[in-house]
């Protein structure tokens, strides 16, 4: 099975945001694991990514006023990780690890590569918003390497051709 | 070796309940539970396991660090956060046998007494996440985890906490921190989180594979696991083995074999028939080992000795091709990237290594650039930071320019003048094209 | 007690001091950015780095805790030097270096301590060109905050002030390791009631105060211990002044009331220092005026205050210990004048002593305790207004700005009827009518003490001479005192009125002046407790 792609929600959308009752109660769900609802903030955080595709300030703000937490620190934490994003996505993010392993094993002819397929590069997406080249760290599957993660999923010892491939059936899926 | 850590590997549906049961699993915990904590902790000790994540410290010593009259709760957290370059041996065992963490995990909780467990998994490894929830709402459904673990009346609630992408929180008091809902920033200290951890309480912290190692501790004694390796270096350990190798990936040796025969034994030697340059030992933080220290055992005591660690087991084997000013560049771009940025030295440092090797690579090396690498590492080491992070880059950093420093001189030899520009450190262009091969 | 030596000096300190601390007690300084001894321990900075006997690796003094028999070596340590050195470079590796355009310059840390820590052979072998914030580096964070982000050095003592102190949390990191930068979130404005605290705290020029940037060079600066006349709380803070012009107001220690802060509303009166009434103004009856000089004046006025059969004269809370009680002699118990003290509650103010507690204001001026403990009455706005509409042939407003009450339609159409006679500090539409006038210094020109809402009588000191024309009103009310011969009142000097009140006040029995000072020595900012 291919790899989902990411809806991420119109800023619109997301001025004001109300948590639906299974948000609410998924939610209600993950304060029962903490002694403190403040370490529910990351799991608390996924769950809104996935829901909205990216936190959003309006998102922040939710999330803040249901664990009891200020927007500013919500924030803090949210872009203290790199996995969150703080503007909306494109359909895939294609996470290129650069780190050596993966270098030595040819990332750098992946993002060559793809720069010349997708013309754009790291930090960059393309203009109908389907691909979106991040650089990452080390994703921990140096044996594949080289590695690129897309939205959630894995994609080890690739090259050129296989990415090609990977390209070809990721832009297929209709929305 | 007959493998304990990946016996799982290759079997069909190994990550079932049913298979992992099949295979003698839980026995372990049955076993610690008619033993009693104290004996558990006992088992271990004479076990002389050594931390797999990284710092090697002795695991059943480390429990014996929470305060006995403590009154509160107390937590074990298992760290899954895996970050280390060079390392992917825990989401190996994960993906295999995720029952047998789950299996560690409840020993040492009932050793140190904690009715609660947190599994700290890097926020990239959603696949082995839902992994692990699939095989703790099993273990729950089968009253192995809950308020009555197989009948002993003894309560444990295991919970996965996902990160979202810090290689710092790979660092006990860091991931502490991201646990309790807060920026990975290390703490000080002491206090330990033996003495107060998570949420303030006594925790200890365990990696992926030390946990992984209790069961089979407990079904087949301390001694069993003493026998292999050789004294305080104890044990299996799973290797990942990756770079400029045939068969990159992870091998479960005994503790003390060569890394000579991790790479040209069990990983079929270096690709393309070309030879070995140099390899990091135990993950990107660990001094660079040359081609001619490939004799070295790969064990916590032989590693110190040749002036380098175990670290977490991860093997980065570079062949003849690789520029290792190049490896110095790329090591640095990940180390300033992942610099938590609180304290002075790795934060200004690690940039600035970034800013210094980018320059030579551009043609524009100085003279005196060798020495100011030498000197920022220096000086964001040895206790001059809050965390190790300040250690992890400037000990291989330093030990590139020591070990290869003809490298760095003879691109300097060649350079010109550099224009005044700032190197962005993030985003980052990638690795040059060609780079290694 | 933990005894230790700290470069050879021996000091006995608290269980729990750390080093930092102990090293001051035996008149040591340690330098440090991160630490504040009213925020939380960090140890992000490294620069206070100090070497312990028995111990293989350079300590941070700031966690570290004294023990007793510990031997610490700070400036005579080789290594310890050698490590500063190194922390200060890598501090100064992107620090634009901007010390001349920068308001900071004479009062930051990073200065003081590139001289203090550098030895002088020491050149930087940096030579990459520096990291910068584009768009953050001349922005208004909030009403009264300035960041310049290109200059902040990473101590975090700005966002642990919101998050500990203050208790809004407004500030934050974005991003981290040497990509981080503080600020609000989603960009809103930093309107923390505190939020000029954030820019004290701040060791460098990253934040600064908006209100005082390039007005004054800080090493022009002087700085005189005084109270802060905004509420009944009682900050200790000092006027910082040069060449007779108030500049700032910024915090002085009192770990009782207001450790190392002031509220917003409090520090920006300062600059209301700045105005003093002019000279003593008669207005005739038929509506032409004259100003003659203070001796010719206070001898009409005199004569005026005698004449008047009935008398009623409006105090303030806003007034010293001793000009109330002076006031209380001169008008009440001499002239059998009516004395009322009008107290205004105006908005609630609050403010955290050092032991994390919130203190909180009664009303809106520093006195009405102290007039309360000197027998006045006290009245409220409706109290005044009954008060004001009694007949009288002679008011006396002692201090025009008492209540607001004074300036609104109906109290002005009550002063109309009859002698009105004005003291005030700033221009008042009572000026329109009143047959005197007469030109007050501020709070800036005065000696004396207030009594805290807590019972706290505390000292202010004058910083400058008044300008001509202006008089304190103690020095008003001993001119007055002798030409109504009353000898025993006529003293200037504030110092000499309280020690008639400390004879025959019970309030005041047992204190002593000298005493009433709090920390008066300059050492607050050497103490970098404001950076």
């Amino acid at each position: 099975m291919s790899t989902a792609p990411i809806h991420a929600a119109h800023p619109e959308e997301l001025h004001e945001v109300r948590f639906d009752p299974t948000m609410e109660s998924q939610i209600a769900e993950l304060l029962t694991h903490y002694p403190v609802p403040r370490a529910a903030l990351l799991p608390v955080l996924w769950l809104c990514q996935n829901r909205y595709g990216w936190i959003a300030p309006g998102v922040i703000e939710a999330v803040a006023a249901r664990l009891g937490l200020a927007p500013a620190f919500v924030q803090g934490v949210v872009t203290f990780y790199t996995m969150f994003h703080t503007t909306p996505p494109a359909r895939y993010v294609l996470q290129v690890c650069t780190t050596l392993s993966c270098s030595v094993c040819g990332a750098g002819e992946l993002l060559a590569h793809l720069k010349e397929r997708l013309g754009i590069g790291p930090g960059e997406r393309t203009p109908d918003g389907t691909f979106q080249i991040v650089g990452v760290q080390c994703l921990g599957a140096c044996g594949g390497a080289p590695v690129v993660q897309v939205n959630d999923d894995y994609y080890e010892n690739l090259d050129p051709a296989k990415l090609d491939a990977l390209l070809d059936e990721l832009a297929a899926v209709k929305e | 070796m007959e493998p304990t850590l990946l016996k799982a590997r290759g079997l069909e549906g190994s990550r079932t309940l049913s298979s992992y049961l099949s295979r003698g699993g839980y026995e372990g915990l049955r076993r610690a539970l008619a033993l009693g904590p104290q004996e558990v902790t006992k088992y271990v000790i004479d076990s002389e396991l050594r931390g797999r994540g990284g710092a090697g410290f002795p695991t059943g010593r480390k429990w014996t660090f929470i305060p006995k009259d403590h009154p509160g709760p107390r937590y074990l957290v298992c760290n899954a956060d895996e970050s280390e370059p060079g390392t992917f041996k825990d989401r190996e065992i994960i993906e295999h046998d995720p029952h047998l963490v789950i299996e560690g995990i409840a020993i040492a909780s009932f050793a140190i007494g904690a009715h609660t467990a947190y599994i700290y998994i890097r926020g990239e490894f959603v696949r082995w996440a839902k992994v692990l929830e699939t095989a703790l709402a099993e273990a729950r459904q089968e009253k192995i985890l809950g308020p009555d673990v197989l009948g002993s009346g003894y309560p444990l609630e295991v919970w996965v906490h996902r990160g979202a992408g810090a290689y710092i929180c790979g660092e006990e008091t860091s991931l502490l921190e991201s646990l309790e809902g807060k920026r990975g920033f290390p703490r000080l200290k002491p206090p330990f989180p033996a003495v107060v951890g998570a949420f303030g309480m006594p925790t200890i912290i365990n990696n992926v594979e030390t946990l992984a190692c209790l069961p089979s501790i407990l079904t087949r004694g301390p001694a069993w696991f003493a026998s292999i390796g050789r004294p305080r270096n104890t044990g299996p350990k799973l290797f990942s083995v990756s770079g400029h190798v045939v068969r990159p990936g992870v091998v479960e040796l005994p503790l003390g074999v060569t890394f000579r025969e991790i790479i040209f034994e069990h990983c079929g030697g270096i690709r393309g028939g070309r030879a070995l340059k140099a390899f990091f030992p135990g993950g990107s933080s660990a001094p660079v080992l040359t081609a001619a220290e490939v004799d070295t055992k790969a064990d916590f005591d032989a590693c110190a000795e040749a002036g380098t660690m175990l670290g977490s087991g991860g093997v980065i084997v570079l062949d003849e091709t690789v520029d290792m000013v190049e490896v110095a560049a790329n090591l640095a771009h990940f180390y300033a990237h992942e610099s938590c940025g609180q304290c002075t030295p790795c934060r200004e440092g690690s940039d600035w290594l970034v800013d210094i090797l980018e320059r030579i690579l551009d043609g524009h090396g100085r003279p005196e650039d060798p020495d100011t690498i030498l000197r920022i590492c220096r000086f964001a080491s040895q206790g001059m930071t809050i965390c190790p992070l300040g250690d992890a880059f400037s000990l291989p950093i330093s030990s590139i320019v020591n070990k290869f420093r003809d490298e760095f001189e003879r691109r300097i030899a060649a350079a010109t003048p550099a224009p005044q520009k700032k190197q962005p450190v993030l985003p980052w262009a990638g690795p040059r094209p060609g780079f290694g091969r | 007690m933990p005894k230790l030596t700290i470069d050879g000096r021996e000091v006995e300190v608290a269980q729990g001091t750390n080093l930092i601390e102990a090293a001051r007690l035996a008149g040591i300084a340690i330098p440090y950015f991160c630490y504040h001894p009213y925020l939380s321990v960090v140890g992000q900075c490294r620069i206070c780095l100090v070497e312990i006997e028995g111990q293989p690796r350079l300590a941070i003094a700031c966690a570290t805790p004294a023990v007793d028999g510990m031997v610490v070596r700070s400036q005579t340590s080789s290594r310890v030097r050698e490590a500063r050195e190194a922390v200060m470079e890598f501090l100064l590796a992107n620090h634009p270096l901007d010390c001349p355009v920068c308001d900071q310059a004479g009062e930051c840390l990073l200065q003081d301590h590139s001289m203090s820590e550098q030895g002088p052979q020491f050149s930087t072998r940096m030579v990459e060109t520096r990291r910068t914030f584009p768009g953050l580096e001349r922005r208004l964070l909030g009403p009264h905050v300035v960041q310049n982000q290109n200059r902040c050095i990473h101590c975090s003592r700005c966002i642990r002030f919101t998050q500990e102190i203050s208790e809004t949390s407004q500030l934050t990191y974005v991003s981290r390791g040497n990509r981080a930068y503080i600020d609000t979130f989603d960009g809103r404005p930093f309107d923390d009631p505190f939020s000029a605290c954030a820019a004290d705290v701040c060791p460098v020029g990253a934040l600064t105060v908006r209100e005082f940037r390039f007005r004054k060079r800080a090493w022009k600066l002087r700085s005189t211990p005084s109270i802060c006349p905004g509420c009944s709380i009682g900050c200790n803070l000092w006027i910082d002044h040069h060449e007779r012009t108030v500049y700032r107001f910024t915090p002085r220690e009192n770990p009782d009331v207001n450790a190392t802060w002031l509220c917003d509303y409090g520090r920006f009166l300062a600059e209301s220092l700045n105005s003093h009434g002019a000279t003593a103004t008669l207005r005739e009856e038929d509506g032409s005026t004259s100003s003659p000089p203070v001796e010719e004046a206070t001898r009409a006025l005199a004569l005026e205050l005698k004449a008047a059969r009935t008398l009623r004269v409006v105090a303030s809370a806003n007034l010293s210990n001793e000009e109330l009680f002076l006031a209380r002699e001169i008008f009440a118990s001499h002239l059998h004048g009516e004395l009322v003290t009008p107290v205004w509650p105006g908005e609630p103010r609050r403010m955290k002593n050092a032991r994390g507690e919130w203190l909180a204001s009664s009303d809106a001026h520093p006195n009405a305790n102290g007039a309360r403990r000197l027998g006045l009455e006290l009245v409220d706005e409706g109290g005044l207004a009954r008060f004001l509409y009694g007949a009288a042939d002679l008011t006396v407003l002692l201090d025009a700005f008492a209540h607001p009450y004074l300036a609104s339609e109906e109290a002005l159409q009550l002063l109309r009827v009859g002698h009105t006679l004005v003291f005030t500090q700033r221009e008042h539409p009572t000026r329109e009518f009143a047959r005197w006038t007469l030109g007050v210094a501020s709070l800036a020109c005065n000696d004396g003490t207030f009594t805290s809402g807590t019972e706290r009588v505390q000292r202010f000191q004058a910083a400058f001479a008044p300008p001509r024309g202006a008089l304190p009103l103690g020095r008003w009310f001993a001119l007055l005192a002798r030409e109504l011969g009353l000898a025993r009142l006529a003293v200037a000097a504030p110092r000499d009125v309280f020690q008639l009140m400390v004879s025959q006040e019970r309030a005041f029995s047992g204190l002593a002046w000298e005493e009433l000072a709090g920390a008066d020595t300059d050492s607050y900012r050497e103490h970098q407790h404001v950076g």
